[in-house]
């Protein structure tokens, strides 16, 4: 039996996000990422005068775009798109040259210096080819993060975008950004 | 299984062949720079029980080599609800932390000077029980002070000091919620839960419950409030995560809660909007509580809060109409204030009085599950009375527990009786307690002090000798039961062995037992502790079911009203709800909660307010590399207003002066808190070098605190002290 296409997204209820930075530690946790660098991190917004204020949390991270900038500028092709939507970097490839980190709108990925390599959020996708989800999403007090396959009629997240108001960010960059805030 | 050296590829077929033949081993990712590197392969998953703080997670350790690489949340505890905090998911850096303790220590310098000298763990043990019996031999078993804070083998710690014979056994509550505990159990004679999954309407004082994460009440609440299924009324002077998701935020005047709860009730009672069958068929003393009540209007109390009369009257109306589903909450917190013990009261009264008990999104009475005991040989009881004498002052307070600042202020003035060894297990009272120079004091009059702990907290730095303790993925712990709305069994187990020359506390205590003539005390293994807990769980195959999953929970939904029918006795002196309480009168308290107007800062001064962050509880946790990456340096709240005024910019240095201690800290300017009020976060400021990330950075909240307390549960009142800043 072929197997369905698949196309996998995160759709974020920031307004649920307390910013306890779980997810930022499970993700240094999962994929070994250094001190001093994050492949998740939580925008603050704080605005207003006493005692009319507010303040807005943004989970963010790689936003595993349709048609990634970080991969047209890539110049040994180790930036790729899988089949399931989710980009990644082959680290056998990759020559440090950090064009990438230069064309990502997001400035979702970082250098990392033991390998010579850049690195930037995979969205676990070996823990999704295991069954599991990915760090960030499972570790979730809040449970901000929703994790599916855009290509799954029954699943959460399509219900969530067929039902909810969002926005994506800096959309006019041609990028497809696939990272789903609800309003 | 062995150790290979292999690249890759190889690693990648080995790993899949593993995976293939063990059935619960999972691969974990492989990270490119393994490349070459020795790999043994000891992949496993082992299931245990956070100790990052009190709350008791579940997780499922992934082991790759040998070495814990992740944790995972256990979704089988219903009340963790799936997830892992930041610092839930940084305990392995607690393991692998260049900073640990890694053998034993023994003190060569002036205490605190930071010169130790290596021992092993026989030298350690000699070294101490001789102190010990040194103490005891001049002054009796009663000159040892126990001190210690919650954790699953905290038991074995407390029996030792009982065993040795001394009554003063002092623990974390007074500095901590004791004050919440006591009202609850002045009231309903037990200390219920707040059903915030089903909650629709929940006022919160200041338990900042986003950012002070409570399992299963942040999660609940958050889910509640942000699907609009609840509404949350929060106050506090400062802006917190709380006060930002809540749907109104009142920056009350500090120290006047009881005065808005009153006039809620006042309000309620007036308008006949309280539950009159319930109050009728489980509560006493509403006649006197409706007198009581009748000065405390509404006007009054927006004097006082600087709370609208007219948004206290909304409130209390909205309050009471989604009643039983409505909850004042109390939750986990510390103590702020002198009357905290009455303010709380208030709110216990203020559920009662609406009919929220035992209800569906009401306040629940803890459900709870049976366990086996250990059967140990039994010690004579101590035969002297306790050093903070207790019984005089906090007649009403929990025995066991102790009332932490009375005894420092006992123990230095050296009356009833001197006290001259200080045994310490996995806490750091030089942060936790107020007054840190006065702590030093008490520090100085000891003969002897010996620490055990994880980490070399600022206590240990002062210690004589240090016993390192096995951090909570090294050691197999007591079953403990959570009880709860939802109950639960957990269970810790080790999950890797001990990379340094640690020991559990069991063990140390049994080492210490041994050279005290007490090993008749301590003759049974951990094991054998938790096969006779293990006997009695409602579990079939119990040791089996908790080894494979660490936790059990009843299945089910929780039942509700089992106190509702009208033969049910509570646990007081008239068998009801005690609005109005003899057992108060009796010991010379208000039984009813009379409001006395706190004193407010003179013009120059501001009043110093405390509270957490999610990703740091306890103090050592700012020294958690993963966790301070989040914050390096705390730093002082300070409202524009009166900023401008001193002339202080933001992120300039300043000096924080109160009547005990002068702090420097560098400044946050914001609009985020009350123009009367500076905040700062608690565990910076270190004096122990072995916590290298914050180490003589930022400041400590303990040095400039004043000694104050809670009338009657002894707690802590960590919001009585008025600070001067001044431009660095």
């Amino acid at each position: 039996m072929a197997m369905k296409k698949k196309r996998y997204a995160l759709v974020v209820d920031s307004r649920k996000c307390i910013n306890c930075k779980a997810c930022a530690v499970a993700c240094k946790a999962e994929n070994e990422v250094p001190v001093g660098r994050f492949r998740n991190w939580i925008n603050e917004a704080r605005q207003g005068e006493y005692p009319k204020l507010r303040i807005d949390f943004e989970p963010e991270q790689c936003h595993h775009c349709e048609h990634p900038s970080c991969a047209r500028v890539c110049p040994t092709g180790a930036t790729w798109v899988r089949k399931d939507g989710i980009v990644l970097v082959d680290y056998d490839d990759c020559i440090g040259c950090r064009y990438c980190m230069v064309a990502c709108p997001y400035e979702a990925r970082y250098f990392h210096e033991e390998s010579g390599t850049v690195h930037k959020c995979t969205l676990c996708s070996h823990r999704i080819d295991g069954g599991e989800l990915p760090a960030c999403v499972a570790t979730c007090p809040s449970k901000v993060r929703v994790f599916g396959d855009l290509e799954d009629s029954s699943s959460r997240i399509h219900e969530l975008l067929a039902t909810r108001r969002y926005r994506l960010k800096e959309p006019q960059t041609g990028n497809g950004p696939q990272l789903y805030y609800l309003l | 299984m062995g150790t290979l050296r292999m690249d890759r590829r190889l690693f990648l077929q080995a790993a899949g062949v593993t995976a293939g033949v063990a059935a619960t081993t999972q691969v974990g990712c492989l990270k490119y720079f393994r490349k070459g590197r020795t790999v043994s392969i000891d992949d496993r998953q082992v299931p245990t029980t956070c100790e990052l703080c009190p709350n008791k997670c579940s997780a499922i350790a992934v082991v790759e080599g040998g070495i814990v690489r992740k944790l995972n949340p256990n979704p089988e505890n219903p009340k963790s609800r799936a997830m892992l905090c930041a610092r839930g998911n940084a305990a392995i850096k607690q393991v692998y932390d260049p900073d640990r303790i890694k053998h034993p220590m023994i003190r060569v310098g002036a205490r605190g000077e930071g010169k130790w000298k290596k021992a092993t763990w026989d030298e350690a043990f000699d070294f101490a029980a001789k102190q010990l019996s040194a103490v005891k031999a001049k002054y009796g078993p009663e000159a040892s002070l126990w001190s210690s804070t919650e954790g699953f083998q905290e038991v074995f710690f407390k029996n030792l000091g009982l065993a040795f014979g001394s009554p003063n056994l002092v623990r974390h509550p007074t500095l901590c919620l004791a004050s919440v505990n006591l009202a609850y159990s002045a009231t309903f004679g037990t200390v219920p839960s707040f059903d915030l999954l089903n909650s629709k309407y929940v006022i919160m004082s200041g338990a900042n419950r986003f950012e002070s994460i409570i399992t299963p009440d942040t999660m609940d609440l958050i889910g509640s409030v942000m699907e609009r299924k609840a509404k949350l009324v929060y106050l506090d002077p400062r802006f917190t995560v709380t006060a930002a998701k809540a749907d109104e935020w009142y920056p009350i005047k500090p120290g006047t809660d009881l005065a808005f709860i009153l006039a809620m009730l006042h309000v309620i009672i007036k308008e006949n909007r309280h539950s009159q069958a319930f109050v009728a068929a489980s509560t006493t003393g509403f006649e006197l509580l409706t007198e009581h009540v009748k000065p405390y209007t509404p006007e009054w109390a927006e004097k006082e809060t600087e709370i609208p009369a007219k948004d206290i009257i909304r409130i209390a109306r909205e309050f009471s109409d989604a009643a039983p589903r409505a909850v004042y909450y109390a939750g986990r917190r510390s103590s702020w204030y002198q009357n905290d013990f009455q303010m709380r009261r208030a709110q216990a009264i203020l559920n009662a009085i609406v009919g929220n008990w035992d209800q569906q999104g009401g306040m629940v009475p803890n459900a709870k599950l049976p366990k086996g005991e250990f059967l140990f040989m039994p010690w004579d009881e101590p035969k002297a009375a306790r050093v903070d004498e207790i019984e005089k002052h906090f007649p009403l307070a929990a025995k066991g527990d102790g009332v932490y600042l009375k005894l420092r202020e006992n123990v230095l003035s050296g009356k009833p009786y001197p006290v001259k060894a200080w045994m310490v297990y996995k806490q750091d009272p030089m942060n936790a307690m107020p007054d840190q120079a006065k702590t030093l004091k008490m520090i100085e009059g000891m003969d002897f002090i010996g620490v055990i702990d994880v980490a070399m907290s600022d206590m240990a730095w002062y210690a004589d000798v240090v016993f390192p303790e096995s951090a909570y993925l090294e050691r197999t712990d007591p079953v403990e039961v959570m009880a709860g709305i939802w109950p639960a069994v957990v269970y810790r187990q080790q999950v890797v062995k001990p990379i340094h020359d640690t020991k559990p506390n069991l063990e140390i205590v049994q080492g210490l037992a041994k050279r005290l003539g007490l090993s008749d005390y301590f003759d049974y293994t951990i094991e054998q502790w938790v096969e006779a807990e293990f006997k009695e769980l409602p579990i079939p195959m119990a040791m089996e079911h908790m080894k494979k999953h660490g936790v059990w929970a009843a299945s089910g939904q929780p039942s509700y009203g089992k106190t509702l029918n009208p033969d049910h006795r509570f646990v007081t002196k008239t068998g009801k709800i005690e609005l109005f309480s003899e057992r108060l009168k009796e010991a010379g308290y208000d039984p009813l909660p009379v409001y006395e107007a706190p004193t407010q800062p003179p013009g120059d001064r501001f009043r110093l307010i405390l509270g957490r962050v999610g990703y740091f509880t306890h103090a050592n946790q700012s020294n958690n590399v993963w966790l301070n990456e989040f914050m390096k340096e705390n730093d002082l709240w300070i409202n524009p207003k009166p900023a401008e005024r001193l002339g202080i910019r933001h992120g300039s240095y300043v000096t924080v002066t109160s009547s005990v201690g002068t702090v420097r800290i560098k400044v946050r300017v914001t609009e985020e808190i009350r123009p009367d009020c500076v905040f700062m976060l608690h565990g910076f400021g270190k004096k122990a070098k072995m916590q290298s990330l914050v180490y003589n950075v930022g400041a400590s909240d303990a040095a400039l605190l004043e000694t104050a307390w809670d009338k009657v549960s002894g707690n802590a009142a960590f919001h009585e002290t008025f600070v001067k800043v001044a431009n660095a």
